[in-house]
This record gives C-alpha cells, structure tokens and sequence, in this order.
C-alpha cells in the first residue's frame, strides 16, 4: 500500500516538473513570438496608407485651366490623392475621435479647427460617421513653383450620421462646395485652408431611353407589357459560385432552353460581391455576366441581377467602394438588353439587427440613387426576405419585390394587406418548398408535397396576377456553409428546393413551374 | 315649429361639424411648431452666434452644426444656442439642423465671413527662389492673407504687392480672389536681389528676397600665361579667360564651371578645367616635355565657347648622353640638361625599351634624379646575351644596337 501511495506520489510529482516545464516553454516561446511581432518597419515610410484604395467617391476633374500655370497630369494625380486621403482621414477622425494620419493631410494650423471640433465631440461622447460621395474639382490656381494649389471641390454629396454613445441620434445628407488652398509639404499636399460655401453644381438626372419602365402598376418591356414569370438560377453544379473557374456558359445556354421550354421568360441570378473583385471589379468575371446576359438574350429570357451578394458591411465609411463595384458593373450593361432589373441586395433586412437598420436603408437609398445615375433603363428592386419589410423604400424602388417561405394558406391575407400599402409593381421574388425528407428530416415535406405546394402557389400567383421568381431550379449536391451555415440539417433542406433533382430528372412539381 | 326643428338639426349638425374640425385642428399628433427667431443670417468670424428658436422647450432637443472642419451636436438648456467658439470662429457656411428624438424640425444655414477690422497676417509664397536676369524668366509673388482667427480673408480686399531692385521700387495694386492674390515678377536685365512684400491697409508683411543670377553666358577669349616657351614637362601654364559676361552685360555668377580642351600636335585631346571669379576662369596645365604645340578652346557646357588659342613648346634639349656597364649590367642616362644647360629638375622621365631578336621584352620607366636615371638589368630577368636598346626622354629617342650581356 505505501509502496503504491509512494508510487502515484512519484507520477505526480514528475507529471507535475514535467507540466512545468512545458508551460515555462510556451511562455517563452509566446514571449519571444510578441517580440518578433513588432511594426513592419515599411510603416515608417508611410507606403502602407497607399497600398490598397480605402476610399474612392467619384472624382471629376472639371477642369484644370488656371492664370497660374499649366498643371501636370502626375501633379494632378498627387493632389486627387492627397485631396481624398485627407477626406478619408478626416472621417475616420470623427468617427473614432483620434487625430491618426491627420497631420499627414492637414498643415499644422488646419489641424487645430479639427482638434478642437473632436475634442467638443469627445466630451459630448459624439461620433460622427461620414462619408462623401462625390466630388466635382477644379482648379483655380496652380503657383508657378508647384508647391501652392487652389481648388474648388463643388457638389460635394456628403453623408453624416451621428451617433451619442453608439446610439443613431441623427442623420444628415448634403450637398456643398469646398474651396481649398492645398500646400506642398514633405511630399504631402496638406489642406492649409478650407472653407464650406453654398453648392452650385447642378445635378442632372440621367433620362432613360424607355427600355423598360413601369406605368400604372404594370411593368412594361420596349413598349410591350411584361408579366414576370420566372426562376432563380444557378447553375447546378455551381450553387452560389456561379461566376467562378467552373463557368459553362454551354451548360448555362442548356439550363436556359430548359427554363424558356418550362414557359417560364425571366431568371434571377446572383453578383457576388467579393468574388467580383469589390471595389475594382474583375474584368474576366464581368465578362462572364456579359455571357450569360448575351445567351440569355438570344434565348429570349430576361435577368434580374441581384447586386452585392454576400455584401454585409453597410458602414458609412465603406460606402464609396460599394459604389464603384456598382459603376464599373452597371455602366457596362446599361444598355443591354437581356436586363429587366437590378435588385440592389438580396434580403438586406435580415441585417437590420446586426448592421442598424438606417444604416442598411441608408445605403440601399444611396445605392438606387447611384444606380439611377449610372443605368437610367432599367428597373430597380430590392429583394426583401418578408412581406413585413416589403415597404421600406418603396418610392425609391420601380418594383417591390419579396420572399415568401411561410405558410401558404396565410399567403392571401398577407398579400391583399400588402397590396393596400404598395402602389407598384410587386414581385414574388422567392419561393419555394424543400422536399427534404429524409435522415434530417424524418417528416419533412416530400416531392408530392412540394408539387402541391407549387400548384397551390400557381394557383395564387395567377388570383392575384403576380410577378414571380421560383426558388429554384436545381436540388443541388452542395450548398457552401455562408448560405445557411454549417449545420447540416439546414444545408440538407437548402439542397433540395429544386424542380429538377440532383441527376438530373424532373421532379413531380415542375409540371407547375409555371401557368 | 317645424322650421323650428329643421333649424335645430341643421344648427346642431354645424356645431357637431365645427367640434369635429377643432378637433382634427388640435389633433396632439400635428407636427411641433418651431419658428426661428434669430433673423441675422451673416456673421463675422468671433461673433457671438446665438440661433433661437419659438419652440416647446418642455421637449429635449439637439441642435447639428456643420462647419468647414467638422460636424458637432450641441444642446441648450434655455432653448437658444450659443454656437461654439471652434465653429464661431470659422469662416464658410454654417448649416444647422434642429434635431429632435432623430427627427429634422428646422434646418437652416448662416454664413460666416471673414473678420474684417482685425489684424491681418500675410502669409506668403514666393517661388522659384532664384531666377536669371533678362525679362523672360520670373517668380511668383502669393499672399494668403488670413484674419487673426486663421481665416481666408474675403475676396476682392485690395492688397499692394511691391517689390525693389537696384534703386527701382514699384507697387501693383490687387485684390484677393479664390483665397490669395498673387503676381508674377519677371526678371530684370541687370543681376542683383529682388526684395518682396505686401500690404493691406497698415499691415506689412515681412520681406522676401529672390536671386536674379546672370542670364546665360556669351563667347569669350582666353589667354595663355607661361614662364617660358620650354617643353620641361615642369612648369605650369596657366589659361584666363577675359570676364566672361551674359548678354546683359552681368558678369557670370562664380563658380561658372569652364572647361578646357587642348589639342596637341598628335591630335590627343588633354583637358584641364577652372571655374569663373568675378568672371575670370583660370585653369592650369603642366607643360609638356617634348616640343609640341597646343590649339586650345574652352567652354561653358552646352552655353558659350571660347574662341581658338595657339601655343608652342620648344624642345630643352637636343641630345643626351648614355653610359653602359655591360658587366655590371648598368645603363646611366644623363645627365640631363636644360635649356640654359641647367640640370633638369628632378622628375623628367626616362623611358629604356629593351629589346631582343627584335622583339620588345620590356619597358622601363624611370624619373631623374639630379639629372639622371640609372637602369639595373638583373641577371635573373635578363640572361647574357645580345640586346638592343632605345632611350626616350624629353621627346628626344636613341638607338643603342647589338650590346652583349656578361
């Protein structure tokens, strides 16, 4: 027994040195690890800022005659970015209430008006997000030795909102001209003086060539009423990364017969917004969207393009790359034909909770107003999951489009509720039933029950005379785990909302895709 | 009585009407009345700026400034707000907005200007710091007036940009617009310093100076000093220029760099370079050591050169003597003499070409030392045998053919 008891108190004992030690090693070794993490000595030379564009409103030049002298095109450059740089510090300055990078872009004196602005905000616990949208610039004088410059920066757009203690107090939209004299120091054109003066830039819509518009509640397609009978599309190989290395645009032009032979003439696909590059759109996956627009035109079907997919920041501040992600897509295709809509966002209510729910309208607001200036032809939607949101910005929008995955018998009374607050063009843009019986879901509804589903659906659409987009073509093998998640009885259910089933066959409910 | 009752129901059915109508009027849900009372709508940067509202001041409400800096919120107990000496103090346009429970009630905007009666600081630029004389080139003269509280003064107020040079004082008067006010300032013909300021009213702004250097230079002359015309390959000639001057009669700034190319009777190119003092280059070169005769030109790079210069050396010497010691394996050269039959000064090369079979096996140089050189050939590197050899110094070479190593 006591030999035993010496026993277990050895183990522990060396179990213990030994426990020791190996806690003393991982100290050191974090230890020396923190150390050898220190600032990249590069950031001395301040490249870092310059790396990659953070904040990109649109710039025009207006024009660059001044008495002074000529101005050169790499000067006009360094003063664009120095000009935006400061801008961009000054909003993340009043954001987080710190002075970082400031007297990069600010000359000593300028400093101090803002020191003292965001010292009163420190003391009030203001924070004040802002953003600008556009800036028209020209230049009123350039000195002869290149190291003095005046500006007139007018109709400058510009977004505030201003929180007290990280709750929304208020929110401003304006428009403003600035005259700036911009100095040359230590590399850095610095403001040196800054002064707001009352905007006379005259902002002039875009005026659509009447491709599509929509009059007296009804959508209308070079002239011809449209009645919206659709289907969101993935391919089924490639469910949400239909842009990626496996585009077939051959496969795509198959699935497109399929759809056009089911009777149905418009598709819904997804622009994912990362994978397209952000705010420098990938020029090859753009012309993969041109493609599939081009295949979809010569099959007679019509696209709905459904913006910023995946897309979930809505900060003010990040605002300007989300606008150049629209430009450089939507200034492409504004005259195709293939285009009936641009759905801003898919489901942006379902950030309201997390994002603030003004900032998400906030930016959808400004975002139809960017696309409006960009692409006047076509119509605008935004894709709500519920019935519920469906009228939040219903003026800015040409279609009010919704998801309905509810009960089906509560359909008719939602609608006729809903038709009594909307005076536009409305779109079932989603709906759908999972016949996902099976391990996951023992009493899950089956094909039959889908069928049903669908004919009942079918049934509704053609009482009410609504526009729709089915969910979806294809049950699909994979469903990536930033759909639904990773649990894998909800990835289960999404992998099977389709009317043609994973090899290939018709299930029972795609007699009812469409009416 | 029954016109009576008529009258009863259409006199009740008007009151019930009336009634009604006050009501919707006094609905509590009609948006809250706000009046600005504050009628001045332009201030003067320092101003006391106080917006006041006709409003129920029971309910909280915020006041947004935006400014040419920056935004700020600010509140008020008594319903007047007294903006902020930060944003007071700027000038530009001042937007407000009255906020309350997240909601815009009134929105309005004051502008301010610049402080007018106030000292003025006369911020200045003046650039290219230096520029050169002749009417083409010129600098600019920028004033970035501000008021005591760092604000662009208003446009159109006169200023006086003045300037002074040898003797010559002139003054343009100006106004400001797009927040400076500037002149060009060209150059004069004659080179000198250019001294700068302004005025506004009774204020003066410091004094800036620019350098008008002389304008590019023209041709020139050059001239030769030497102690005498001897090729001794040990004085030293000395090349001048006259005073090299621009067009305008400027003399060259110092420091001018000239360069000098020499050509000798060989067609070899020999350079030498000086840079100008009051004008004048002076540059040195040794003379040769063998008659020759030098065409010289300098130049000032890519502006100005100078017109040819000839000179001649004459030889110091016709012949010279040479002493073999076969069996010590010694050849002495020298001594060497001068023009007036004077030792050669030290350091006059001596060149012995040793040859065998015809062939070149080596050359020796060697420097005199009190008129001579001494050449050892050692055993070692120059078995016995028959050599031929040739002596060069000061332009003058000799044969000495078929001697015998022993």
């Amino acid at each position: 027994m006591m030999r035993m008891n010496r026993n277990i108190y050895r183990s522990l004992v060396i179990l213990s040195f030994l426990g020791v030690v190996i806690i003393a090693l991982f100290g050191i070794s974090q230890v020396l690890a923190y150390l050898g993490s220190g600032a990249d000595r590069s950031s001395m030379l301040h490249v870092a800022l310059n790396k990659e564009k953070v904040y990109v409103p649109k710039v025009i030049w207006k024009d660059t005659i001044n008495p002074g002298r000529p101005i050169e095109e790499q000067t006009i450059l360094d003063i664009e970015k120095d000009y935006l740089n400061a801008w961009y510090v000054r909003n993340v300055a009043y954001q987080n209430n710190e002075l970082k990078a400031i007297d990069d872009y600010y000359t000593a004196s300028a400093m101090q008006n803002i020191e003292s602005t965001i010292a009163a905000n420190v003391s009030n616990n203001l924070s004040i997000h802002s953003t600008t949208v556009a800036h028209n610039i020209s230049l009123d004088f350039y000195s002869a030795d290149g190291q003095l410059a005046v500006i007139t920066d007018s109709g400058v757009k510009a977004f505030q909102h201003i929180y007290q203690q990280n709750e929304l107090l208020f929110q401003t939209e304006d428009i403003t001209n600035y005259q700036v004299l911009l100095l040359l120091e230590d590399g850095y054109w610095r403001i040196r003086h800054l002064v707001k003066k009352e905007n006379d830039e005259m902002i002039t819509p875009q005026i659509s060539n009447g491709f599509a518009k929509v009059v007296d509640n009804k959508i209308y397609v070079k002239d011809k009423e449209y009645q919206l009978k659709g289907i969101n599309y993935y391919p089924q190989k490639t469910p949400w990364d239909m842009f990626g290395e496996n585009f077939d645009i051959e496969v795509i032009g198959q699935d497109f017969d399929i759809i056009h032979d089911a009777g149905l003439n418009t598709i819904r696909v997804f622009v994912p917004y990362e994978a397209f590059g952000k705010a420098k759109v990938d020029p090859e996956k753009l012309e993969k969207l041109k493609l599939l627009l081009d295949t979809a035109l010569s099959k007679e079907i019509m696209v709905v393009v459904t913006l910023f997919d995946f897309y979930g920041d809505y900060s003010v501040l990040d605002w300007t790359l989300t606008h150049r992600h629209a430009e450089q897509i939507i200034s492409v295709f504004k005259d195709h034909k293939a285009i009936l809509a641009w759905d801003v966002k898919n489901e942006p209510n379902l950030d309201f909770e997390s994002r603030g729910k003004e900032n998400v309208t906030g930016w959808l607001k400004e975002m139809i107003a960017q696309i409006k200036q960009y692409d006047p032809n076509h119509l605008i939607t935004i894709g709500w999951s519920d019935m519920k949101s469906a009228s939040i910005l219903q003026n800015e929008v040409d279609l009010v489009s919704f998801h309905y995955y509810l009960d089906i018998d509560m359909f008719s009374n939602s609608f006729e509720e809903l038709q009594k607050q909307i005076d536009k063009p409305m779109v079932l843009q989603e709906f759908g039933l999972s016949s996902n019986k099976g391990f996951w879901s023992p009493f899950g509804p089956s094909e039959t029950t889908q069928a049903e589903y669908h004919e009942q659906f079918q049934t509704l659409i053609k009482q009410y005379n609504v526009h729709f987009l089915s969910w979806t073509l294809y049950d699909f093998e994979n469903v990536p785990s930033s759909v639904v998640g990773r649990l894998p009885w909800r990835k289960h259910k999404q992998k099977h909302f389709g009317f043609i089933n994973a090899s290939g066959e018709k299930k029972k409910a795609f007699k009812h895709i469409s009416n | 009585m029954r016109i009576g009752k008529i009258h009863i129901i259409l006199i009740s059915i008007s009151i019930f009407c009336c009634i009604g109508f006050t009501m919707i009027f006094n609905m509590p849900n009609s948006p809250t009345k706000v009046r600005l009372k504050t009628t001045q709508k332009t201030y003067e940067a320092g101003d006391n700026i106080i917006i006041d509202f006709e409003r129920d001041t029971t309910l909280a409400a915020q006041l947004f400034l935006k400014s040419s800096y920056g935004s700020t919120m600010i509140t008020s107990s008594t319903g007047e707000f007294v903006v902020p000496d930060y944003f007071s103090r700027k000038k530009g346009r001042l937007d407000y907005y009255l906020v309350q429970e997240g909601e815009c009630l009134y929105q309005g905007v004051i502008d301010i200007e610049a402080k007018s009666k106030t000292k003025i600081q006369l911020e200045t630029y003046v650039g290219p710091p230096s520029i050169v004389a002749g009417g083409e080139d010129y600098t600019m003269h920028v004033v970035v007036p501000s008021d005591i509280y760092d604000n662009p003064i208003a446009d159109s107020t006169k200023i006086w940009l003045k300037h002074q040079f040898l003797g010559l004082e002139k003054e343009y008067e100006e106004v400001t617009k797009d927040l400076i006010s500037w002149k060009n300032i060209f150059s004069y013909s004659k080179k000198g310093k250019l001294l700068i300021s302004s005025q506004i009213a009774e204020i003066h702004s410091k004094e800036f100076t620019v350098e008008i250097y002389p304008s590019l230079a023209q041709n020139f002359k050059i001239y030769s000093f030497r102690e005498h015309e001897y090729a001794d390959g040990n004085q030293v000639t000395t090349f001048t220029s006259d005073v090299i001057k621009d067009s305008f009669g400027n003399i060259v700034s110092d420091g001018t760099m000239v360069n000098f190319v020499i050509k000798n009777s060989e067609g070899s190119l020999l350079t030498t370079q000086g840079t100008t003092v009051n004008g004048i280059v002076t540059a040195k070169l040794l003379h040769p050591d063998h008659a020759d005769s030098w065409e010289i030109s300098a130049f000032i790079d890519g502006i100005a050169e100078s017109e040819i210069l000839e000179i001649t050396f004459d030889g110091v010497l016709d012949d010279f003597e040479v002493s073999f010691d076969m069996y010590q394996r010694e050849i002495v050269v020298g001594p060497l003499t001068s023009f007036m039959g004077q030792i050669i000064p030290d350091g006059a090369i001596v060149k012995l070409e040793i040859y065998t079979n015809n062939e070149l096996i080596e050359t020796k140089v060697k420097t005199s030392f009190e008129g001579r050189v001494k050449f050892v050939l050692e055993e070692g590197f120059y078995p016995d045998g028959e050599y031929d050899f040739r002596i060069k110094s000061m332009g003058i070479a000799k044969w000495f053919k078929n001697r015998v190593l022993q």
